[in-house]
């Protein structure tokens, strides 16, 4: 395959958890980022139909991790072929799935909407992505609870390593709906579950057009969160370790930080995963 | 990326592996009147479920099954998970989601963590070092191959278990039942009068190792040669004849090997109107029309969903040891567009092949395929 052992690099993130501003969450958009229900303004109007918060969510998040213009892409972006997608997300669809069964109980199939069909299956964030922009390469949905989102960086950076892909795009994404409050609620410090997605662009040196300005190390995993990790992004489970990544990334990039930052996720069942994230280069020497 | 394959273990409706290959000799099927649900509501009859007969206080949950080949798998290869680095990788099409639909609609109580498979398999070998749940539809178990086979070329474990596992979820049967017409008696993969797919249930599991860490004389079920990992990037749940292709084409180059060294393709046939044509025509693009034979076990198992691709791999290990390839179960007459598919009808073919391609599509455009090779011992 290729070059063993590749740097692992970060392109390009976005952090997009609704209301939230670049001011409070670095990595957001300067204007509070929009709902679910408002991703046209990002995404533009067709294709949403039938699609669920998360995906929504999700979308927005690479979208803007893309840094194309709102609106809908004309087919597959630059660099579609080929790069990989790995979506870490627990909750997607359990309301949905829960709907669906409620509704078929009362009325049978007849109830049920046959947009609803694709998100009976877990996958349907990491292959809605892969569809809007064009990714051929591997797509994962990595369900793997609190640690999810770390989980999904790992597997990533293990395509890049192993030579099966050039580039990832990499996403953790909840939503907040009744039914994934409710489950999150079962966890044992759980019941503030925020909904929020984040996106970073991994890849080896060079795949991705553009300087690279930040790399990860590779993915620790720990009994108990560790002593010197940056603090929780939020209460988003499967998505906390993206989006704590991507907020790290924007801080390093944007000068905020300077050291390495460590971004944890994890909980007492899951255990905790760790990367730390550094600038390539000393801030003022990239001229 | 080539690994021996030293363990394995599986369940289905038919039973282990042994008993689900002998019955796919026979030409029997584990197929029977759906007992999940109100089959009149969900527009779905029959189904391969696995009749344990587990009281239904307790979510129904695929952890146990996956669980239980995990542990078993492990101690079939002889690995002692204390004094090596084992690593995990689940593929899963419906997680524990039919454990949340039993929380919603029944009361059920649930355990969050459930919902993954961190904790089954932990409590079953508590050493592992990582434990990945990979959500990728019904190629999800083809995936946990390629993860896990990447895992131990990138030296990150000693031992990986590549497993796979589902049961099936009101959901997924509903939207079985608007999709077919309710119709449906058994899966018949590439016949004519397909009546469209039916879910089964089950768990599987193999251990991958370093061909260089396995002892001299030890047995291996075979070797896992390469396996191709694509996404159609083209529709939610319908075929992509080109991305199917590129997956073989990928598999074959991992593999470093060319469609004329295959002997035997157990392909992902789910008797649905429009896998069973699309990767008919992708198996003809790929090997030609004087292809190797071709068979398919859902006739026999059902969709298994996340155990599909590794159940696949399993049976077409043993066929290849036993020179007896099954036919393909449910097959009556087979569709058009599969007259120049060399596809085994009605009786085992007696053949030794020494190298098999397992396809596996899911939902999502999601393709792996994967190339085996036959141990000699």
């Amino acid at each position: 395959m290729t070059d063993r052992d590749p740097q692992i690099v970060l392109a390009g993130w976005a952090v997009h958890v609704p209301g939230r501003t670049a001011a409070e969450l670095p990595g957001s958009p300067q204007e509070p980022a929009c709902s679910a229900a408002d991703a046209k303004l990002v995404l533009g109007r067709k294709g949403l139909l039938g699609k669920e918060p998360a995906t929504r969510l999700a979308l927005c998040a690479v979208h803007r991790a893309l840094g194309v213009p709102p609106g809908r892409t004309p087919g597959p972006v630059d660099q579609a072929a080929g790069t990989a997608v790995v979506v870490a997300s627990n909750l997607g669809n359990v309301e949905t799935v829960c709907t669906m069964v409620s509704d078929m109980r009362e009325g049978g199939g007849a109830a049920v909407s046959v947009l609803d069909a694709p998100n009976a299956s877990s996958n349907i964030i990491a292959s809605s992505i892969a569809i809007r922009y064009g990714f051929t390469g591997p797509n994962l949905a990595v369900c793997s609870g609190a640690t999810a989102g770390l989980d999904a960086v790992q597997l990533a950076a293990r395509l890049l390593r192993a030579g099966r892909a050039r580039r990832a795009v990499v996403v953790g994404v909840e939503p907040a709906d009744p039914v994934a409050r409710d489950l999150e609620a079962l966890r044992p410090d759980g019941g503030a579950l925020t909904e929020g997605a984040g996106c970073v662009l991994l890849g080896v040196p060079g795949a991705w057009t553009g300087r690279a300005t930040v790399t990860i190390g590779s993915v620790e995993r720990h009994g108990l969160r560790p002593a010197g990790a940056e603090p929780g992004v939020g209460s988003h489970y499967g998505a906390d370790g993206v989006i704590g990544l991507a907020v790290a990334a924007e801080r390093l990039a944007s000068g905020q930080a300077t050291g390495p930052l460590t971004v944890a996720c994890g909980d007492r069942e899951d255990a905790w995963a760790a990367v730390t994230a550094s600038r390539l280069e000393p801030i003022g020497s990239a001229a | 990326m080539s690994a021996a394959i030293t363990g394995s273990s599986m369940v289905t409706c038919l039973g282990d592996l042994e008993a689900t290959c002998l019955a796919l000799l026979e030409g029997r099927s584990g197929v029977a009147p759906l007992r999940l649900g109100d089959p009149g509501k969900l527009g779905v009859t029959h189904g391969y479920e696995i009749q344990d007969g587990r009281p239904g206080s307790r979510p129904r949950l695929a952890g146990d099954w996956l669980a239980d080949c995990v542990a078993e798998a492990l101690r079939d290869a002889g690995v002692d998970p204390a004094r090596r680095r084992v690593a995990v990788v689940v593929g899963t099409g419906l997680r524990e989601l039919r454990g949340v639909e039993q929380w919603h609609a029944d009361g059920t109580p649930l355990h969050l963590t459930q919902l993954h498979f961190r904790e089954a398999v932990r409590a079953a070998v508590p050493e592992v070092t990582e434990v990945h749940t990979i959500a990728n539809a019904c190629a999800a178990s083809g995936y946990a191959l390629a993860l896990g086979a990447d895992i131990l070329e990138l030296g990150d474990a000693d031992v990986v278990v590549a497993a796979g596992c589902d049961t099936m979820t009101e959901s997924m049967l509903t939207v079985i039942g608007k999709v077919t017409d309710g119709t449906s008696d058994m899966v018949r993969p590439f016949d004519e009068d397909r009546p469209g797919v039916l879910l089964g249930e089950g768990a599987a599991a193999v251990v991958l190792e370093r061909p260089e860490d396995v002892p001299e004389g030890r047995p291996t079920l075979g070797v896992l040669r390469g396996v191709g990992l694509t996404c159609d990037a083209y529709h939610e749940t319908a075929p992509d004849r080109a991305g199917i292709v590129a997956a073989m084409r990928q598999a074959h180059e991992y593999a470093g090997t060319s469609p004329d060294d295959i002997g035997l393709v157990v392909a992902h046939g789910t008797s649905t109107g429009l896998n069973d044509p699309t990767e008919g025509a992708a198996l003809l693009e790929v090997f030609g029309p004087d292809g190797p034979p071709v068979t398919a076990v859902k006739g026999a198992i059902g969709h298994t969903s996340g155990g599909s691709a590794l159940m696949s791999v399993l049976v077409a290990l043993t066929a290849m040891r036993a020179g007896t390839v099954p036919p393909v179960v449910g097959l009556r007459s087979p569709m058009p567009e599969a007259e120049k598919l060399g596809l085994v009808r009605g009786a085992p073919l007696r053949a030794r092949p020494r190298l098999a391609q397992v396809d596996a599509f899911g939902f999502g455009g999601v393709n792996a395929v994967t190339i085996v090779e036959a141990s000699d011992d």
